[in-house]
């Protein structure tokens, strides 16, 4: 008779399920923690990845499971409790708090901004100055419009000379071969690209700019109600984070190989080479690894107001707190 | 008898009314904050703030799509006829028809946009690509289904395939093919504006982009309320198109309202 499939396919599915209860066996008495990235698995992420992989969570009692958020953004599912930390930028943090979304800064990942603008040599950007008539590829951040005029004003030109463009998502590479000229990039992850590719890149550091322009990104970031009532559970995940990113400022290669094992997708190459670029930058001159100073939050609030991103001048000292980190060996 | 006709009729407006005031009040209730879901009282109130910046956002949203629109009706219109000539090719193609709406837009739109840029084409590459699948399935079988003997008819006078196509199966497959376009009409504004989310510098999709990466839920909302009001005057303005030229399709309409 021709029943035998069927009978196999309800085979089949009973199996599943069976398989599916064993796994649910209570696995420990952990702490489940979720950390949302803000864009796919990258350098930015190793000391994450490291602390996760390395068991240092595991030795803080904490579970921790690393999600990348798609188009909904990290910061949201923090805010709306789905998430408990999110990796994020400063600007990101002061607009969601100018909106009553409830997120605190709890660690730098990296001291200084590492991003900054580039192009491709044969478009002749060397400076702000040169941004004058030429199209800019854009994330659609708010304070991007901002950011430009500033460095125009300062460079005596006018701002409402560039194109404004936002290429969303789209690969940097992609983007400057035809329709754009420059582009906001991570030094340590598209450029190092682009010097693997051979591809030759005028680059302008944004930190280099204007010291507002060196705020804190990415940084980490928890829902500031979890942590009011959480104090212990947030100190042991960041004890465990910072280990992760002291492991990789020390060990970039043996870093660079745990991250490569959980994003196998990633250029190995890229991933070294970033990894030993970033390595030092993690911590930089700080006292410890993700320590943030009041004079960045301010400065760049302030700046964000003073050039109408903000409707009202938002206090920063609610916005971030370095309580929670461990104190410096 | 000539009467005026409500765009959309009052157990509509019931169950819409009913609806906001549910979520009025739930959010109230539980002090939902703004940036997680906006009253629609705070959603007017933005709606009638921005309307002004969000008009010029509009009018580019709207010529992406109508572009897109139309070229996706011309496109459909000259595939139908070709592939009811050819029955052996429509055989070959209506699979790869359906196959090609499998594709998810949203993952294919990022590909557009390198390959035709930032400007106004790749909006209109995926209107097109989402607004021409059901004008040319409707339109094929309203094709599919004309009177064979009325078809023959036409031949044994002499008719050539382009008269019969004219004269007999495309006022016979109107019905169907307008009923395909109502359907692209309610799909070509999210096109453009999923287009729009990927790569833009004007347009709704850009302005939600900007809005939601400052948190600003009401105004998102506020834009997709103004969607939904101009998708539904576009299939309103469709249907009246529809009863201009093809009345025979309503003659029993007034018997039985």
């Amino acid at each position: 008779m021709k029943k035998w499939p069927a009978i196999i396919l309800i085979l089949l599915i009973v199996m599943t399920m069976m398989a599916g209860c064993q796994k649910q066996k209570p696995q420990n008495d952990k702490t489940k923690l979720t950390v949302t990235l803000d864009w796919t698995p990258n350098t930015n992420h190793t000391g994450l990845y490291v602390a996760q992989s390395e068991g240092f969570y595991n030795a803080q009692g904490l579970e921790v499971d690393i999600i990348q958020p798609g188009e909904a953004g990290a910061l949201g599912l923090v805010g709306a409790s789905k998430a408990q930390f999110a990796v994020s930028y400063q600007e990101e943090v002061i607009l969601a708090r100018a909106q009553g979304v409830p997120v605190v800064a709890v660690a730098a990942i990296i001291q200084h901004n590492t991003s900054g603008f580039a192009a491709p040599v044969d478009r002749g950007i060397k400076s702000p100055a040169d941004f004058a008539g030429k199209r800019y590829g854009g994330w659609g951040g708010p304070s991007e419009q901002a950011t430009l005029d500033l460095l125009m004003t300062k460079a005596g030109k006018k701002a409402d000379t560039i194109s404004m463009v936002n290429i969303g998502t789209t690969d940097f590479f992609a983007a400057v071969r035809r329709d754009i000229d420059f582009s906001w990039i991570y030094w340590g992850w598209t450029g190092i690209e682009a010097e693997q590719r051979g591809m030759k890149l005028d680059y302008i550091p944004l930190k280099d700019l204007d010291p507002v322009l060196d705020y804190y990104t990415p940084v980490l970031v928890a829902n500031e109600k979890w942590l009011q009532d959480n104090p212990e559970t947030a100190r042991h995940f960041l004890a465990a984070t910072s280990q992760g990113y002291n492991f990789s400022r020390r060990q970039p290669e043996a870093a660079a190989d745990i991250l490569l094992q959980a994003a196998p997708e990633l250029n190995p190459e890229l991933v070294k080479a970033s990894q030993r670029y970033l390595g030092p930058l993690y911590q930089a001159e700080a006292p410890r690894w993700g320590e943030m100073r009041a004079v960045v939050w301010e400065r760049y609030a302030d700046w964000l107001y003073k050039n109408g991103v903000l409707k009202e001048p938002l206090p920063t000292n609610q916005a971030f707190t370095n309580d929670y980190l461990p104190s410096a060996n | 008898m000539k009467r005026w006709r409500p765009i959309v009729k009052l157990p509509s407006w019931l169950l819409l009314a009913l609806f906001l005031m549910g979520w009025e009040a739930a959010v109230r209730l539980y002090e939902v904050p703004a940036w997680l879901l906006p009253a629609p009282s705070l959603i007017g109130r933005t709606l009638g703030e921005q309307i002004v910046g969000i008009l010029p956002h509009l009018i580019v949203t709207l010529s992406e799509a109508g572009l897109g629109f139309v070229l996706a009706i011309m496109l459909a219109l000259v595939l139908a006829f070709i592939l009811d000539n050819l029955p052996s090719v429509k055989k070959a193609v209506e699979p790869l028809l359906v196959a090609s709406q499998t594709i998810p837009v949203i993952t294919i739109a990022p590909l557009i946009i390198i390959w035709l840029g930032y400007g106004l084409a790749p909006k209109v590459a995926v209107v097109i690509l989402v607004c021409f699948f059901p004008v040319v399935v409707n339109l094929l079988q309203g094709l599919a289904t004309v009177d064979p003997d009325l078809v023959n008819l036409f031949r044994t006078m002499g008719a050539n395939r382009a008269q019969i196509f004219r004269l007999v199966k495309m006022p016979a497959a109107l019905p169907a093919l307008f009923s395909g376009i109502k359907i692209a009409a309610t799909y070509c504004l999210m096109a453009a504006i999923i287009g729009e989310w990927l790569g833009a510098r004007e347009g709704l999709g850009y302005y939600m982009v900007l809005a939601q990466k400052s948190f600003y839920t009401d105004r998102v909302f506020a834009v997709i309320i103004l969607i939904a009001v101009v998708s539904l005057l576009l299939y309103h303005v469709i249907n009246w198109l529809e009863r201009r030229l093809i009345p025979w399709n309503y003659k029993n309409e007034g018997v039985k309202s």
